[in-house]
């Protein structure tokens, strides 16, 4: 087993409140896992505590076998650990092209120190999400869903070994929502592991390999998809009752 | 306008600029001096107030460092004006990365207030230093003619410029766009942020060093409230704002256009430059908070109406 | 060990001041999000107000005090209203430049107009001393310091307990729910903000009694205003007393061991090392 990813007894805490509790997981290189829970579980936070925006109280993450939990995010980024945000977080005053241009510049350890390279790269995979059409656009001027596929580019432009997708479809039509997951399939083809974080059932269970519950912070089921969407205590956690 | 030809056409300004102690008259020529040194201030706080997005209120401590490692150099221990820039430039940039390591964790106001604390806490320092004079403060050499520091201080601002315009096309100033416009998603997409933004500090300390040395062997005396002159930073940044901040040359065309209008508004009631330049800042703040860059794009189109909007914004 | 007593109680009568000089700020800071960097220039201008009541009319300074105090309040009025009032939603950056304008603009016209020589207000009693337990205490210092603490306390007083306080306290907390109870914003600012300029006038005539005045005292007096305000904490009115008695204490230290012309150094030395390592302040609860 090749674990690109090993979270071991993560906590976090925030003055009292335990936002994750003991948390344990895997991920197998080139797999994708489906991270799903009732809102308030903790899931942006597990990603946050993985890609370096925020530090454990407890437990620690290994990435490729190295600890990383004590980095600074942007080491993290240099290492190959690529995120994107739930809120949208783009670079307001710059262009489309050049916000992934950022991603291109920054994150990739074989990718271009030059501007004019890491826009050609930007405009790659500005064409690879299908928003290459806005590219010369102020990243402000986007509306929700092109703004979902420009942190997608944005992280992607990265050249991650580990993508960490937070809601990449919140708010899309059923169309969208195919185009996302074939995107992340071709991602996934690529070599690249990821984690994802949805609400939309089918496209979550159609897309991962392994699927993670959380609630209350806890991991509270694992396993492959069919299995946990049936388990009792994940339709409580959703639904609030028992299924009859 | 391409930024070749933007800069072949600074160079041509610069060219002409350089001629003018032959033929201006000595006020014109003192005026100039002035100007060039506020430009360049103005610009070197563009890089980390403008760039970076970070508006440091404390950048008249490297000015102040700048003209007493000159004046300290050459009246202390006799050496040479070049040696005492350097001196001065040093101690700038030690300061930056000392002390902006622990205050560049401070956001927005914040930050601009630890920044002014400090530029308080250097003036008073540095009136209890024997070496510096104290309050007496030191009396410098006298190196004849303004030519030569009208020469030094335009070659200042445009190596400041040059410096300026390489970080907007570069790998480097690109990441300090991207701490200005999101510092939490830059971080996360492998940008090393406090290391960028102290060298932005300190790249900002050295210009403002030097102009400060420059300024300290033209008027041949600093004491501790000139040097570190607090209203200099509220100038350079009202500047680099009125001109654009994060523009190539904004703020030297802010900073020119200030200290012209001041200028020209004093010599009609003599001596009433500063309130001039006080009513002038409220109006700038009012009418056109995001420059005059920002200005001539939209007056195109909105004419009057840009400073109305403005107001409608932004106030209740 | 009696001068470490004297010391002392000069330093605690020194920072009721300093924390009445601070209260405008911080009102003004927390409920219109202005940082005013004109706050000492309005300290100036209560103890030139002082000043000229007290030698143009024979005035008691203590009597002059609430005149300057409602003169301080209606330019604070007009200052808001007219002027501050147009930026007040842009970003905060916009307010610390504009503030900054109107403090040159201030400073000038007192400076033509009231001259650059040092003043101070000298009523009669000004040389009287009684003594505390071995500390002399100056008579003029201890009422300063009453009427600093009294200040303080009506304005916890107004702010808690009545209705306009509380208007205030809702429109700093959330400016939408305040407009949809009938708050009209514009008003109410301009109002706090010449509450913030009575205070400072206030401070300034106390100022004027105690030390010597000049038309460039005002961005010094921010700048202490702004470390008290800070070493305190924003959160409530409360904590500004307890930055100034610290500060005052301090600085009556200061100048015992290391030297008077210390005082500025650990002053502003201070502030910023609450700043970095503690932003919120001593007393204020970390974010």
């Amino acid at each position: 087993m090749d674990a690109i990813l090993e979270v071991r007894s993560l906590t976090k805490r925030f003055h009292g409140v335990v936002a994750i509790d003991n948390v344990t997981f895997t991920l197998e290189r080139n797999k994708i896992l489906g991270l799903i829970g009732p809102n308030g579980a903790g899931k942006t936070t597990l990603v946050s505590l993985v890609s370096g925006t925020l530090e454990p109280t407890n437990g620690s993450v290994l990435f490729e076998g190295a600890l990383i939990h004590q980095l600074p995010a942007y080491r993290r980024g240099l290492l190959g650990i690529a995120r994107t945000f739930q809120v949208m977080r783009p670079f307001p005053g710059l262009t489309v092209v050049d916000n992934v241009a950022v991603g291109a510049l920054f994150g990739a350890a074989n990718g271009s120190h030059k501007l004019s390279g890491a826009q050609e790269e930007a405009h790659r995979w500005l064409k690879f999400v299908g928003l290459d059409h806005r590219a010369a656009q102020r990243a402000d001027a986007l509306g929700g869903p092109d703004r979902k596929r420009l942190e997608l580019a944005k992280a992607l432009a990265m050249r991650p070994k580990l993508l960490l997708l937070d809601e990449v479809m919140a708010g899309l039509n059923h169309v969208e929502i195919e185009e996302v997951i074939s995107i992340i399939k071709k991602v996934r083809d690529q070599g690249i592991s990821i984690v994802v974080i949805e609400h939309v059932m089918k496209a979550i269970q159609s897309l991962s390999d392994q699927l993670l519950v959380l609630h209350h912070g806890e991991k509270i089921a694992e396993g492959k998809p069919e299995d946990v969407l049936s388990k009792d205590e994940v339709i409580t956690a959703y639904l609030g009752r028992k299924r009859s | 306008m391409k930024l070749g030809l933007k800069l072949a056409l600074a160079a041509l300004v610069v060219g002409l600029l350089a001629t003018v102690p032959w033929w201006g008259s000595p006020v014109m020529v003192q005026f100039g001096i002035n100007a060039l040194i506020l430009a360049t201030l103005a610009q070197s706080w563009n890089i980390i107030g403008g760039y970076t997005g970070y508006p440091s209120f404390g950048n008249s401590v490297f000015y102040g460092l700048g003209g007493y490692g000159v004046a300290i150099a050459m009246v202390q221990f006799h050496l040479p004006f070049a040696v005492g820039l350097l001196l001065g430039v040093f101690l700038a940039v030690l300061f930056a990365f000392l002390l902006g390591l622990p205050v560049l964790r401070l956001r927005g106001h914040y930050f601009a207030i630890a920044t002014l604390g400090l530029a308080e806490v250097m003036t008073a320092i540095v009136s209890n230093l024997e070496i510096a004079g104290r309050n007496v403060g030191l009396i410098l050499p006298l190196l004849k003619g303004d030519t030569v520091f009208f020469e030094l201080s335009l070659a200042l601002l445009a190596v400041t410029t040059i410096t300026v315009a390489w970080i907007s096309r570069s790998r480097f100033g690109f990441g300090l766009i991207a701490i200005r416009e999101n510092e939490e998603a830059a971080a996360v997409m492998a940008v090393n942020t406090t290391l960028y933004k102290i060298l932005a500090f300190a790249l900002c300390s050295a210009f403002a060093a030097i102009a400060g040395g420059i300024h300290a062997y033209w008027i041949t005396y600093l004491d501790p409230s000139s040097a570190f002159d607090i209203t200099l930073n509220v100038k350079m940044i009202i500047m680099a704002v009125f001109g654009g901040a994060g523009t190539i040359f904004g703020p030297v065309l802010g900073a020119f256009a200030l200290s012209a209008i001041s200028e020209i508004l004093a010599s009609k009631v003599t001596s009433l430059a500063s309130i001039f330049f006080g009513l002038v800042i409220v109006a700038a703040v009012v009418f056109m908070p995001r420059g005059f860059a920002d200005l001539v794009r939209r007056f195109r189109q909105q004419r009057w109406r840009y400073f109305q909007e403005n107001i409608k914004a932004h106030r209740v | 060990m009696q001068l470490l007593w004297q010391i002392l109680v000069n330093g605690v009568l020194l920072g009721g001041l300093y924390a009445l000089m601070a209260l405008g700020l911080v009102l003004v800071w927390g409920v219109l999000n202005i940082v005013n960097l004109a706050h000492g220039a309005l300290i100036m201008l209560g103890a030139y107000a002082c000043y000229y009541l007290f030698t143009g009319f024979g005035l008691d300074p203590f009597a002059a005090l609430p005149v300057a105090m409602v003169l301080l309040f209606c330019l604070g009025y007009l200052i808001q209203r007219h002027v501050l009032n147009l930026v007040i939603r842009a970003p905060m950056f916009n307010t610390l430049l504009i503030t900054f304008g109107l403090e040159v603009v201030i400073t000038f016209l007192a400076q033509i107009t009231f001259s650059a020589d040092f003043r101070t207000v000298n009523p009669s009693y000004a040389g009287a001393n009684f003594v505390l337990l071995g500390a002399t205490v100056p008579l003029v210092r201890l009422l300063a310091f009453g009427v600093a603490l009294g200040l303080t306390f009506a304005l916890w007083l107004f702010l808690d307990h009545t209705g306009i306080g509380r208007a205030i306290r809702a429109t700093a907390q959330n400016l939408t729910a305040a407009r949809l109870y009938g708050v009209n914003p514009r008003r109410l600012y301009a109002l706090t903000f010449g509450i913030g300029a009575a205070l400072a006038g206030a401070a300034g005539a106390l100022y004027g009694v105690v030390s010597q005045i000049n038309p460039y005292i005002g961005s010094s007096l921010t700048g202490k205003s702004f470390a008290i305000a800070i070493i305190g904490g924003l959160e409530k009115s409360i904590y500004v007393l307890v930055g100034g008695l610290f500060l005052g204490i301090v600085e009556a230290l200061t100048a015992l061991y290391i030297g008077p012309t210390y005082t500025d150094v650990v002053s502003f030395g201070i502030l910023v090392l609450v700043l970095i390592v503690r932003p919120t302040g001593l007393l204020g609860r970390t974010a």
